[in-house]
């Protein structure tokens, strides 16, 4: 059993063995390798054009920019983590972004309501952390066990459940953004991990933001802010569980043949719930953060992301069909998608062309995995 | 004796049932339909019920759970097929799309008038849409020249200035940036505006956009956030960057919430509106419309209260801070 679960996991992994000749192995190496590949040649593009446009004053590629691009792939990517395995179990979660709205509000209230009522900071982030999660994984419970016991479809599932979620939302945030914070939480949704100070007086600072005034805090910037640190671990988690654990080999189990991974013994209720759970508490944790970012809950803060989240799965090269895919590919898809933001803002273009540049690399992207399909010889049904 | 006291008491009753008959038949029912849930709506409708309750008007108020054209309508189209209203008090969310759906309520014999946001260009008088009584609102257009000029006193008359907006097309946010960009093109000279982005109400999108903003002008002076969410978003880019207090924050509405990024230090000046006024004068114009006033102004100006850290706690300006009591 386990070498069958380490085939189905591997079915796509690094094995090229299936290719005979040098096209097959050219088209597989691409299908592996093109998100990579597009995203240094769009770093590369904007590095070349913003240097022009500006005459070289200025650079795409600094420490701060690319702070800034990891702060702006965390709530996209937290999004498509969980996304990640629900998909490569054939499954789709569409109520995350709104997961994520409820998540932000009830972290605000449990923040707020726990500060308020004389608990330290920390505590009261902590049981922001708690409520948020916990609220997001009472989604997930119910979306799982409808799917999985219910066998209704996930879409329609989530996408009810997903309507249900906002409206809890906007009825709990009152008037959409729940405010009253202690202001001290920002420094959890912002600070970072290492500081960088540079010219006069410089250096590294680790964890303590150096107390600067004036023209100082110019120069100096922050590495690692703690949502990406947190988002880091996640991913770090996911890949691991993905790659090394049973649990990782039963999820490409289901999604390549559920019925086969029914009779080998996997208890494919259970992981389906299991799944769902996971993707609502990671979009739990993108709630979590967005709240500690801006002091606030927002009712509507995820609404946004639904499908970003899943432009990033897909360009990562999951199949919409399961078995196949991994988290490293959901982190590249959210990279371009940030790289795009930034990148289009600081070349002074419309930022509407993010759409146009993502829509068509998701389309690139399901083509790739097809004709690799087709070179493989395992013509999918779907 | 006893025959005649019936008929006098039934004479009486038959009198006050005729006379609560007339006064049912001359109370006017308004629809109130605003933008979207927001404390600034929120204060709006706190006008609405006051006058409401003042003027002896029945009120029905529904509120978009989002903003937009395709979540409007139906309420709207639901609030028509009602049959009962005389009027609709409602701020278009489109100020082109919204033009069918509310000449559908003229059709229907329901007169509108818009609050906050305008259809067509706000001049009802010779403009392309006249059929609405009134606009009452903010001239966002003056609001957006206030906020410029705010900020060229802020950053010392002189260096790059960048507007985060939130979605194109809607008369409230397209006039504060236009206003904005002509104040600082005809009054500050050493002022330019270096760009304006849409962050889709986004406040993730408004912090990644003027991070690079910031990235690739890093001498910028000020922002203009053209709502809260732009501001929001804008201010935590600044504060990040360890600007804070150096590029100057301008936000548009003085909800609770950009009060807080006032005392925080991520806003330096918020502009505040007069939504209660807004939805006060929109009933009395009602009420004074179904009683036959034929000079009512097409267009009403409520004003601006600019908020800043040296002036929020008095009490003359605070009480423009958009307050819902609980």
């Amino acid at each position: 059993m386990a070498d069958s679960d380490t085939r189905l996991a591997e079915r796509y992994g690094g094995d090229a063995s299936a290719a005979k000749t040098p096209g097959r192995h050219f088209i597989l190496t691409l299908s592996r390798l093109w998100a990579w590949a597009f995203l240094a040649l769009l770093i590369a593009f904007f590095v070349v054009s913003i240097s022009l446009t500006t005459g070289g004053s200025v650079s795409f590629l600094t420490l701060r920019n690319s702070q800034n691009i990891l702060v702006a792939i965390t709530p996209v990517l937290l999004l498509g983590l969980g996304q990640t395995f629900v998909i490569i179990a054939a499954g789709i979660d569409l109520s995350v972004g709104w997961v994520m709205s409820l998540a932000s509000v009830l972290s605000a209230l449990a923040i707020r309501g726990t500060f308020n009522a004389g608990a330290p900071l920390f505590v009261a982030a902590i049981a922001g952390f708690l409520a948020a999660v916990g609220g997001a994984a009472v989604v997930g419970l119910f979306n799982g066990v409808i799917i999985a016991k219910l066998k209704v479809p996930a879409f329609i599932v989530t996408l009810g459940s997903g309507f249900i979620v906002r409206g809890v939302s906007l009825l709990l945030s009152e008037n959409t953004t729940v405010i009253g914070l202690p202001p001290g939480i920002r420094d959890y949704g912002n600070n970072a991990l290492l500081y960088y100070l540079h010219g006069e007086g410089g250096g590294f600072f680790f964890v303590d933001r150096p107390q600067l005034a004036g023209e100082a805090l110019r120069r100096l910037d922050p590495i690692l802010p703690w949502p990406v640190v947190i988002t880091a671990i996640v991913v770090a988690i996911a890949v691991f569980v993905l790659r090394k654990t049973q649990f990782g080999r039963h999820t490409y189990a289901i999604g390549g043949n559920m019925e086969a991974a029914r009779r080998t013994g996997i208890n494919v209720d259970r992981h389906i719930i299991m799944l769902y759970i996971l993707s609502a508490g990671t979009a739990g944790i993108a709630g979590f953060l967005s709240t500690l970012r801006f002091t606030a809950g927002s009712a509507v803060i995820g609404d946004a992301l639904l499908l970003q989240s899943i432009a990033a799965v897909i360009i990562g090269g999951v199949s919409l069909f399961g078995g196949a895919g991994n988290v490293i590919g959901t982190v590249i898809g959210a990279l371009i998608i940030a790289v795009l933001t930034t990148g289009l803002v600081m070349l002074n273009v419309e930022a509407f062309w993010q759409f146009i540049v993502v829509g068509s690399v998701v389309i690139i992207a399901v083509l790739i995995d097809q004709s690799r399909d087709l070179i493989i010889g395992r013509g999918r049904s779907g | 004796m006893t025959r005649k006291h019936v008929f006098g008491a039934l004479a009486v009753a038959a009198v006050a049932l005729g006379a609560s008959g007339a006064m049912a038949q001359e109370k006017i029912k308004v629809g109130f339909l605003p933008g979207v849930v927001d404390p600034f709506y929120q204060v709006m409708e706190l006008g609405v019920n006051k006058a409401a309750a003042d003027l002896g008007v029945e009120v029905v108020t529904q509120v978009p759970p989002t903003w937009g054209v395709e979540v409007q309508t139906p309420i709207l189209d639901a609030l028509i097929a009602r049959g009962d209203l005389d009027y609709i008090i409602t701020a278009p969310t489109d100020k082109d799309q919204m033009v069918g759906p509310l000449q559908a309520a003229v059709d229907a014999g329901i007169k509108v008038i818009t609050v906050d946001t305008f259809l067509g260009d706000g001049d009802y008088a010779d403009g392309p849409v006249t059929f609405p009584i009134s606009y009452i609102g903010s001239d966002n257009v003056e609001g957006g020249r206030i906020a410029a000029h705010g900020l060229a006193e802020a950053i010392g008359g002189k260096g790059k200035v960048y507007i985060n907006s939130t979605n194109p097309n809607v008369s409230s946010v397209e006039g504060r940036a236009v206003g904005f960009q002509e104040e600082i093109k005809e009054d500050h000279p050493d002022i330019e505006v270096v760009g304006l982005d849409f962050n889709l109400d986004d406040p993730n999108t408004a912090t990644t956009q003027t991070a690079a903003v910031l990235q690739r002008v890093p001498d910028l002076a000020g922002v203009f956030g053209t709502n809260v969410f732009s501001a929001q978003g804008a201010g935590t880019a600044v504060v990040n960057a360890g600007l804070g207090g150096q590029v100057q924050v301008v936000a548009y509405d003085a909800t609770q919430f950009a009060i807080e990024q006032l005392n925080a230090g991520t806003v330096s000046m918020v502009l505040a509106q007069k939504p209660f006024d807004m939805g006060y004068l929109a009933v009395t114009f009602a009420v004074a419309d179904a009683a036959g006033v034929t000079s009512l102004p097409k267009r009403v100006e409520t004003g601006f209260a600019i908020i800043d850290k040296d002036n929020v706690t008095d009490p003359e300006v605070a009480r423009f801070i958009y307050q819902v009591p609980n």
